[in-house]
């Protein structure tokens, strides 16, 4: 009845019992092994490893209680079911007899029809003990497979998610996942003007199936501001990649910020996410900042709406993100910690100590009722640009060698004008060029002073001296709105022209940039901005500080930079 | 009256095929050691290996189906376990007289 043979030890010693059990066995079909009494039983267990035991009480030498806890104990995880043989009547003594491990009885004299019928049990339970311990196994292999792959995945996941700035000086934040994977994602990067963009996002679950598209969604950050596109750009194009990956029902609560620090002033988009906290030194006050968008990854790209919200921030001033495990944090009750809580903490005088308050009032809340959800907070502060320092440019990035020598004319003509940033365009062209990639951060201010130049002042024809006052600065977007519309057959030329230097060392860029608006006094100018540093200036000295020399042309409507450098390219 | 179920000997002997003549000697060899081993215990008062020994062939020949001779080793070894070692002489007498009559018969069988 059983395919395979099994091994049976037959421990009796009596030897003409021994000789009837092994011929009823062995007419079964199985092997046997024998034992005269317990020690002898132990030892055969040891060295015949039988799949199934046939145990006299009373023996010599150990009897067979003491013999079947031994043989247990030998056998640890692996299932040896002991039948006792026995003319025990008392049930005390059976009972003790399945106390020492036993697990069937036959009682002399022997009947054959009930030893096969109980060997048979027996190996029915011992398959299915085989068959749980190797599915255990392979479950514990799957398991420490799995564990295995996660950590390499959380490695690589690490690597792309976690490669930012988070570590500036004026950013704090505590990231604490709830399992391997975080569903919060917080990325930090500066952008080649300097600025800080940083981006908080609350996948939808937690664990892995959250994690994933964290990918994405940071190569989209990193990737992008590194080429330094504006935010409303990065966010539209997360919002269309998350939109296509993303499972229906799945989406990320977002708030993405950029950090001005010339311009003190902080943009912030927020979708999905609860209200954040916006401190002000000044008046000491705390601010309700609010998501007015829906989570990325939800609406269409025509649908989606990149409008951020402004606001001065001054040095001092602070801004708080935290994803919404920090809300729903529980006590021992089930009630939530919550907003009020959260927010109570800002009443307190010392504004150096809000971040480690947060923390120590939620953990104080929760207490040991442990967390569910992952939690994530983030404090940013406004501080001089020097605290920060300069952008560090990932050299690693793209080849080593580049074009050395070449020319390049690229027009931009009204409708582009209109709609087009080609700042990160120009630059990744530039940054090709692996001297100007270790500027990049110089170039591209360098880069936004000449196109703001030709386009806002020249085409357009808008006064800088507007942006000076708060009132002047809306009128000067008011104003800019409808020369845009007015244009009319106008352009934006840059020509870009990259040749080696004569000894091989070094290379000279001349970028020339001319417009079709009707230039400037540029003679006077030149002379009477020498000490004029201010940011809404025309940047004439800002650029000339970066440049061999600096010419204007004709009417002022052609201006052209020459850079040189005199490094090596190393291999 | 038999001294063995002989319905039940005949079955046994179907089991054991050729080993069946092989099982009888070796049990009546063993047992008969064993018995004069238990008829000195019984001189000597050993109640431990009285029990024992009684024990021991008392399923040996409740296993031939040799019924009268395993009650009757039954009734000492619960004697020796009782320590009651009172007319044990008469008893194991008895069971010595059985024991032939178990021999004779089963050694017709063959």
């Amino acid at each position: 009845m059983d395919e395979r043979p099994l091994n049976i030890l037959i421990a009796d010693d009596n030897q003409s019992d021994r000789m009837i059990l092994s011929a009823i066995v062995k007419k079964m079909g199985h092997q046997v092994c024998q034992a005269a009494d317990g020690l002898e039983a132990i030892e055969q267990y040891s060295k015949e490893k039988p799949d199934i035991i046939l145990l006299d009480v009373m023996m010599p030498n150990m009897n067979g209680q003491q013999a079947a806890v031994e043989i247990k104990k030998l056998a640890g995880e692996d299932m040896v079911p002991i039948i006792f043989l026995t003319s025990l009547q008392d049930a005390q003594d059976l009972a003790a007899c399945l106390e020492s491990g036993g697990d069937d009885f036959l009682s002399k004299p022997y009947n054959k029809i009930i030893l096969q019928a109980k060997i048979n049990a027996c190996s029915r339970m011992l398959k299915m003990h085989n068959t749980m311990q190797q599915q255990r196994d392979v479950i514990q292999e799957n398991n420490e497979h799995m564990r295995h792959e996660q950590e390499v995945a959380r490695a690589v996941y690490d690597n792309v998610a976690h490669s930012g700035c988070l570590d500036l000086p004026n950013i704090k934040y505590l990231l604490s996942p709830f399992s391997v994977f975080n569903g919060d994602v917080l990325l930090a990067a500066r952008r080649p003007s300097g600025s800080v963009h940083i981006l908080l996002g609350d996948f939808t679950g937690h664990g892995l199936p959250a994690a994933i598209g964290a990918m994405p969604l940071a190569e989209i950050f990193y990737g992008m501001t590194a080429k330094g596109f504006l935010m409303t750009d990065i966010l539209r194009e997360i919002n269309a990649k998350l939109k296509k990956v993303l499972p229906v029902g799945y989406f990320c609560c977002t708030c993405m910020v950029n950090l001005s620090f010339r311009r003190e002033n902080l943009e912030v988009w927020m979708g999905g996410l609860p209200d954040f906290a916006l401190y002000r030194e000044a008046d000491n006050k705390v601010e309700h900042i609010k998501s007015r968008h829906l989570p990325l990854g939800v609406l269409s790209s025509s649908a989606f709406n990149p409008e951020t919200q402004s606001f001065s921030f001054k040095p001092g001033d602070k801004f708080y993100m935290w994803s919404d495990g920090i809300i729903e944090a529980r006590n021992e009750e089930g009630e939530l910690f919550g907003e009020d809580r959260l927010f109570s903490v800002f009443d307190g005088k010392d504004s150096e100590q809000f971040f480690d308050k947060i923390i120590n009032s939620v953990n104080t809340f929760a207490g040991e009722s442990g967390k569910d959800d992952d939690t994530t907070l983030l404090e940013l502060s406004m501080v001089d640009e020097t605290v920060v320092g300069t952008v560090d440019i990932d050299l690693t990035s793209g080849a080593v060698t580049g074009p050395t020598d070449w020319h390049l004319s690229y027009t931009l003509r009204d409708e582009t004008l209109r709609t087009f940033n080609p700042l990160p365009l120009m630059l990744n062209i530039l940054n090709d060029v692996p001297t100007l990639r270790s500027i990049s951060g110089q170039l591209y201010t360098l880069m936004a002073e000449l196109f703001s130049n030709a386009f806002e002042h020249g085409v357009l024809g808008l006064d800088s001296k507007l942006k000076s006052s708060a009132d002047g600065f809306a009128q000067y977007y008011q104003q800019r709105e409808a020369a845009m519309a007015n244009m009319q057959g106008d352009f934006v030329r840059f020509e870009f022209d990259l040749k080696p230097k004569a000894n091989g060392i070094g290379g000279q860029l001349i970028i020339t940039v001319d417009d079709s608006g009707k230039g400037f006094d540029y003679k006077n100018v030149h002379n009477s901005t020498e000490g004029n540093l201010g940011y809404s200036g025309r940047g004439i000295p800002l650029i000339s500080s970066l440049c061999d020399s600096l010419k204007y042309y004709g009417c002022g409507n052609k201006v052209e930079v020459v850079l040189s450098w005199e490094t090596q390219i190393e291999e | 009256m038999s001294s063995i179920d002989l319905a039940q000997i005949q079955e046994l002997k179907d089991i054991m095929e050729e080993a069946f003549d092989d099982l009888i000697s070796t049990y009546l060899t063993d047992s008969e050691a064993k018995l004069n081993l238990l008829k000195q215990a019984i001189a000597d008062q050993n109640c431990s290996d009285i029990a024992e020994l009684a024990h021991s062939v008392k399923g040996a020949s409740a296993n031939i189906f040799a019924e009268d001779l395993s009650a009757l080793c039954r009734v000492v070894e619960d004697a020796g376990r009782a320590q009651q070692l009172d007319g044990l002489d008469q008893n194991i007498s008895d069971i010595f007289a059985e024991f032939e009559n178990v021999k004779t018969q089963l050694q017709q069988l063959n």
